[in-house]
Parts: structure tokens; C-alpha cells; sequence
């Protein structure tokens, strides 16, 4: 499938140009917090103060992409946790109100099928419309669900997209739950820290794609997820990508990895970029946007960014260069928490 | 393309454990719903619930968890439920493990059933609590996972009410496709304080027990449970008991309001008819229509619209949700398995406290038990906020 259109709001400067320019926002505490636009012009001031920032960030990026693409066939999107400022905030009134009777504002706005269905309802989309909320999984599952789509002949044109907002509340239970690293470090160092722990981040990163197209950033090849996975499954995986695309190991040139850091996480990493694809460049990305559930959305905006022959940020993410031959085919390889692994094949 | 079968299902609800247990009280008549014992909040004092009678330390008995920390009421319920359809259909630990072989689970609360340690936990006020890793939607699929050693592919999807339902077609479509051999698809969710205080703000919860497709009906009842279905692709399960097999199935949103449907019924008309057409039957081949009939004023009058514009002469249909009060993710999962359990019993059970049914299109509503009725092909609605609808349709094998 095609990628023909996208937005990203993140904690770089990624929905106007700068970033593409070469632009970097630094980061230098824990939370990455997204530069968020102007949503005056895109949404109207009585709905956008209803709107929670899961909601406000994932319609700020779809109505755009709804507004510039007519016919969509459906809306997917994969958030692990949607709203959960609103959902906390609604549970901080029952806890300290004893229950009594509260407004359902926080409710509606926090069901994580609320972005997908405030899309829907934008565009008056009757189509198919669906939320995958599998942890470190929730993004992929959009992609795979695309794919089927496409294959089965019941759409053309999709909106997809992956959505995370920070709250306090769930920063404070991932940092409890040990996501976290004590003490900071800039964002340009992440990647080579030797501390536990990674950084907080957020954002909203959607796509249009389509079945068949003569113009487009990327071509998204293929999807594939493993969940507490042994060594060799990661091997058998890549093989079975390789296979079913009819491709090489030497066709694969670029791997861009969801190093976040975390000292702990980084063997993963290490053996597909080391033993099993070791004549690739290697990119990385979470230092510009922080560890999120749903980040590989960023890492797609990023790869079909490349693809499309934007180079002027390339210097930042570069972990590895073997050539400066164009890049032909991106691996993206990422897991949260060492659970949820997955790859997301792109071609040029 | 393959065809797709149900080989095993597992319940969990007011109605009690197993499909066997429930559907005697569906024969009888016999109602989940009534006063909570085991869950905590203010409003059991007044309003009934359909409870799953167990308390935590007996669900963590009954599924052999006590090694683990953590696990969250709608985990519990899972496990249970999960197991059951997996012993019903007889699967293997290296089928289980099998790469060919998935997941496809959902819930609206996950962990957010323990709201005291949730407030605990995401506002700092003490210790972690031992839920501070189990909130997560995917949570309880990544623990089915590791508990119960699944091989391939996983997922967990919130479509609020029609999430199960979502499963399912998910499910059936990556077999289809060639991707999966089997899924275990399904959900589950707790009652919790948080689904409780939210449908009250909303004014949609009846004092009494719910009254679907009744004139004065009032609002809907809060269950609990789980419910999952094994699915299997015609070629891995050839000689195998097959209790129905998955044929058509439709999504749609209604793109109408967050927490309401349409007059027009678009989403629910949408969802039917993709679901039709995917099936390749005709209108009148469908015998039996379990509804999504939560009992409030708008649904059950929009879904009733929705019949009359598909169907135009409606199918018997009920709301199992009389029984066993509406269980959010997990409903379209339990009300299908009800449904394919009915269709090859030849039953028809009764749409419970419908005493003044809505008779506006001819009254359709099942009032009465029947048995030795002919039923080959039957629909399950499950309609949600954010305007998400999904209908799914079995046929008898």
C-alpha cells in the first residue's frame, strides 16, 4: 500500500517544515512534549474545549488529511491508552467526590474509540472504522488491518494513524511501573545512555493510503509482530518478510531502530543490527520524539519522509552509514519493554 | 478462500460459568441480573447489576493464577472464560503455540476496574500498587498470551460496545486471508466505578432491572463477564466438532453523535447490510436476530428503524442483554456465542421483562421460549459509542 499523504504532530517541529528543513527541537528532561499548532483555523473553539489532547492532537492531524482526501474508505487508528488525561480526570471526580453526579464530558472524550469516531463524524465517514489499542502492538495492528483491507478489495483509501498523548497520570504509572530513567539526559545522548529507563513521548502521526498510486512519499511492503519472542523467532521473522517479498538480505540497506536508551533493551537491537542485517545503515528516532507505545507511527512518518528523498535531517538520526547510495528499502525494527516486537518493511 | 468455523467457545457471565450452565437459564428464563455482592461502589445500593457471582480470590483459584501479582478482575474473567473455549475445542499446546495461531482479544476497562489503585498509582499518593502494571487495554491479552503460550499474531481493539464483535470479524478475516490457521477471539470487561459513573452522567442507567424493546423501558443495565470463540480455517479442522460457521460480517460507523445514534439508524443499517452482502443471503434466510437492545429509549428505537429498513418483515429477535445486563467489549462475543448455541438447540429464549413490547413493526420481540423452531442462519448486533457498529452472521453446519 501507498503512503500519498501525512501528518505528524510530535515533539519535534514536524507538522509545519522546520523539521524537514533540519530544525531540531532539543529535549532535555524526561517528558518529550509535542510542539502542538494552532488548532483555532481547524476546529471550532467550543468543540476544541471539550477536547481532551489525544483527541484534539489525532483530529488536528486527520481533518487536514481528511480535508485534502475525499473518498476514504475507512478510518483506523491505534492508541494503547486514548484519552487518558480525561479518563483520569473523570476518575479523580468519582474518588473524590464520593461518586456523586459529575458531567460526562471526561467519559465520552476518554474512550480511546473516540478519536477514530470524532474523525468519522467530521467527515461524515460511514465507513469502515475500527481502534486497536495492543499495547506496543496497536499501531502495527492498523497497518495489517490496511493491508487486508486492500487485499480484499473493500477499500481503496484509508486513513490510519497512531496516537499517544502524556498526561501526569500516566507518566506517574510508568514511572512507578519502572519505564523510566532517574536521572536526565539530553535527547541527543539517549541512544548511547547506559543508564535503565528511557524518556516520555508523545504524539500523532496519521497517513493516507491507498491501494494503487502513480505519486507517493512511501510504499509500506509489509507488517510483522511477535510478542515475547526467543532470539532465533526474530531471525525466522526477518527470513519470513524477506521471503514473502520476494527479497534479499542485501536488499534491505536501511534499518531504522526503536533504540530508546534503555541500556536493558538495547540486545535486541544489537543482534538484528550486529548478526542478522550487519551491512545497513542504521537510523534510530526516539530521541526525537521519546518512547511511546504507539512511536513506530513516527518512525513510518520518518522512513517515508527518507524515501521521498528528504535528507537535510538525516545527520540526526544517523547511527550507522555504510553508503550514500539512495536508500532503497527501510527496515523498521522496534519493541516496547522487550513484549511487543515488531517490523515494518517500506520501500522507495 | 477459506472457510471459517467456530470449534469452541468459553462464557463467563451473571448467567454464570460455561455455555452449558447459561443457556439452561436462558430456557428457563432465568435472569443474571440483580443486587451486586462482590463489586464496590455506591450505586449497588441502588441499582442492579448483572454481577458474575465469583469474588477475585475465587476466580484466581478457579484459573490457577495465584503465582502471579496483578492480575486485574477483567484478566480473571478472561482467563477463565479463554480457557474453556480452548478445552472445548480440544486445541493443542503446539497448535496453542503455533505461529499459525492468534489472538484477538478487547475490553474498555482492562485493569481500570481497580479504581482505588488507580487513583493511587496515577496521582502519586503511596506506594505502587500491585495493578500499577495491569492497566493497560492490552494488559489482559498479553498476560492470555504468556499464560496460555498463543504463537502468532495478537491484537486488542476498543470499538467500545461493538469491540468483541470486531474480534470476531478480525479474526475471520486473517483466516481468511491466509495469515492464521485459528484465533481465539472474544473480550472481557469488569464492572468498574469508572463504566458505572459514566453511563450515570449520561442518564442512560434504569433503576430497575433493563426492559429492551419495551415501551417503557428506561435505560440499560451494567454487567460483566467474557466470552471467547475459537475460530479455525476449514483445512485444520476437518475432523473436528463445528458449531457454526462464520459467513458474513459488516462495520460501519453512524458518524452521527459520541454517545447516540442516529434517527436514520445509518451506522446499524450499514453494519447489517455490509454484513449481508458479505454473506451472500437474502433478508429473509436470517432466522434469528440476537439485538444489541441495551434497553435505552434511543437504541432500541434506532435499532428497530434499522430492521424495518433491512429487513422490512423482521426476523424473531431478543436482547440476551435481559439476562446478563450489557458486558461492554465483551458482549458481542457472549451474545454470539449464546446466539450459535440457540441456533443448534432449535430454541428461541425469551427477550425477558418485555411486557409492553414496541409493537410499531409487528411485535417480532421473542415473548415466549419456543423450541423445535428451524434455525440455520442468525445475525449478532453490537453497536457502540463513537458511532461504531458491527454485525456479524453465523450459519448452522
Amino acid at each position: 500500500m501507498y503512503i500519498t499523504d501525512l501528518r505528524s504532530i510530535s515533539p519535534q517541529k514536524t507538522y509545519t517544515n522546520e523539521f524537514l528543513k533540519g530544525e531540531l527541537v532539543h529535549h532535555d528532561g524526561i517528558i518529550f512534549n509535542v510542539t502542538e499548532p494552532d488548532y483555532m483555523e481547524l476546529i471550532p473553539r467550543g468543540l476544541l474545549r471539550r477536547m481532551g489532547k489525544a483527541v484534539r492532537m489525532g483530529v488536528g492531524t486527520g481533518l487536514p488529511l481528511i480535508q485534502n482526501n475525499k473518498n476514504i474508505d475507512g478510518i483506523l487508528m491505534g492508541t494503547a491508552n486514548g484519552g487518558l488525561e480525561n479518563c483520569i480526570d473523570f476518575l479523580n471526580q468519582i474518588v473524590e467526590y464520593d461518586e456523586g453526579m459529575l458531567t460526562p464530558t471526561n467519559f465520552v472524550q476518554s474512550t480511546p474509540n473516540a478519536i477514530a469516531g470524532q474523525l468519522a463524524l467530521m467527515d461524515q465517514n460511514r465507513g469502515y472504522n475500527t481502534t486497536y489499542t495492543n499495547g506496543g502492538h496497536a499501531f502495527e495492528n492498523t497497518l495489517l488491518d490496511a493491508l487486508m483491507l486492500f487485499e480484499e478489495g473493500n477499500a481503496k483509501k484509508l486513513l490510519i494513524g497512531g496516537i499517544e498523548e502524556i498526561s501526569n497520570y500516566n507518566y506517574n504509572i510508568d514511572f512507578l511501573a519502572d519505564h523510566y530513567k532517574e536521572v536526565a539526559v539530553g535527547n541527543f545522548d539517549l541512544i548511547d545512555s547506559l543508564t535503565k529507563g528511557s524518556v516520555c513521548g508523545e504524539g500523532s502521526n496519521m497517513f493516507i493510503v491507498e491501494s494503487a498510486a502513480s505519486e507517493y512519499y512511501a510504499k509500506i511492503e509489509d507488517v510483522e509482530q511477535l510478542t515475547f519472542p526467543k532470539e532465533k523467532d526474530i531471525e525466522l521473522c526477518i527470513n519470513s518478510i524477506l521471503e514473502r517479498n520476494s527479497i534479499q538480505h542485501s536488499d534491505i540497506d536501511t534499518l531504522m531502530l526503536g533504540m530508546n536508551g534503555d541500556i536493558d533493551h538495547n540486545i535486541w537491537y544489537e543482534h538484528v543490527s550486529e548478526k542478522l542485517l550487519p551491512n545497513t545503515n542504521v537510523l534510530t528516532f526516539k530521541h526525537l520524539v521519546g518512547e511511546y507505545r504507539t512511536c513506530t507511527s513516527f518512525a513510518v512518518w520518518l522512513a517515508a519522509h527518507i524515501l521521498n528523498g528528504e535528507t537535510t535531517f538525516m545527520s540526526s538520526i544517523e547511527k550507522r552509514k555504510i553508503d550514500n547510495k539512495p536508500i532503497q528499502h527501510i527496515l523498521i525494527y522496534n519493541h516496547f519493554d522487550e513484549v511487543n516486537h515488531s517490523f515494518i518493511l517500506l520501500k522507495k | 478462500m477459506e472457510r471459517v468455523f467456530v470449534t469452541g467457545t468459553g462464557v463467563v457471565s451473571a448467567l454464570g460459568i460455561g455455555v452449558d450452565s447459561s443457556i439452561a437459564k436462558l430456557r428457563n428464563g432465568e435472569s443474571g441480573i440483580g443486587s451486586a455482592k462482590h463489586f464496590t461502589s455506591k450505586y449497588t445500593e441502588t441499582l442492579p447489576f448483572g454481577e458474575v457471582d465469583l469474588s477475585n480470590d475465587i476466580l484466581i483459584d478457579l484459573t490457577n493464577c495465584s503465582d502471579e501479582t496483578g492480575v486485574s478482575r477483567t484478566t480473571l474473567l478472561a482467563y477463565l472464560a479463554f480457557g474453556q473455549a480452548i478445552d472445548d475445542s480440544k486445541l493443542t499446546s503446539v497448535e496453542l503455540k503455533s505461529i499459525r495461531t492468534g489472538i484477538i482479544s478487547s475490553t474498555t476497562v482492562g485493569g481500570m476496574c481497580h479504581t482505588d489503585e488507580l487513583y493511587t498509582d496515577a496521582n502519586l499518593k503511596g506506594e505502587p500498587s500491585e495493578y500499577v502494571r495491569s492497566y493497560g487495554l492490552g494488559e489482559h491479552t498479553t498476560r492470555l498470551i504468556k499464560k496460555f503460550e498463543i504463537g502468532g499474531f495478537s491484537s486488542t481493539i476498543n470499538t467500545a460496545c461493538s469491540s468483541s464483535a470486531n474480534a470476531v470479524m478480525l479474526g475471520a478475516r486473517l483466516i481468511k486471508s491466509g495469515r492464521l490457521d485459528r484465533v481465539i477471539v472474544g473480550g472481557s470487561d469488569a464492572l468498574a466505578k469508572f463504566a458505572v459513573n459514566g453511563f450515570n452522567a449520561l442518564m442512560i442507567l434504569s433503576q430497575n432491572p433493563c426492559k429492551p424493546f419495551d415501551k417503557n423501558r428506561d435505560g440499560l443495565t451494567l454487567g460483566e463477564g467474557a466470552g471467547y470463540l475459537v475460530l479455525e480455517a476449514e483445512s485444520v479442522c476437518q475432523n473436528k466438532k463445528k458449531l457454526a460457521e462464520v459467513v458474513g460480517y459488516g462495520n460501519a460507523n453512524d458518524a452521527y453523535h459520541p454517545s447516540t445514534t442516529s434517527e436514520e439508524a445509518f451506522g446499524p443499517c450499514y453494519a447489517m447490510q455490509r454484513a449481508l452482502d458479505s454473506s451472500k443471503l437474502n433478508v429473509n434466510q436470517i432466522d434469528y436476530i440476537n439485538a444489541h437492545g441495551t434497553g435505552t429509549v434511543n437504541n432500541d428505537e434506532t435499532e428497530l428503524f434499522a430492521f424495518h429498513k433491512i429487513f422490512g418483515e423482521i426476523p424473531a429477535f431478543n436482547s440476551t442483554k435481559s439476562y446478563t445486563g450489557h458486558t461492554l467489549a465483551a458482549s458481542g462475543a457472549i451474545e454470539s456465542i449464546f446466539s450459535i448455541a440457540m441456533m443448534n438447540n432449535n430454541e428461541l429464549y425469551t427477550n425477558l421483562r418485555c411486557s409492553e413490547p414496541i409493537d410499531t413493526y409487528g411485535i417480532p420481540q421473542i415473548l415466549e421460549y419456543k423450541s423445535g423452531v428451524e434455525i440455520n442462519h442468525i445475525m449478532t448486533n453490537s453497536f457502540g459509542f463513537g458511532g461504531n457498529c458491527t454485525s456479524v452472521i453465523y450459519s448452522k453446519v
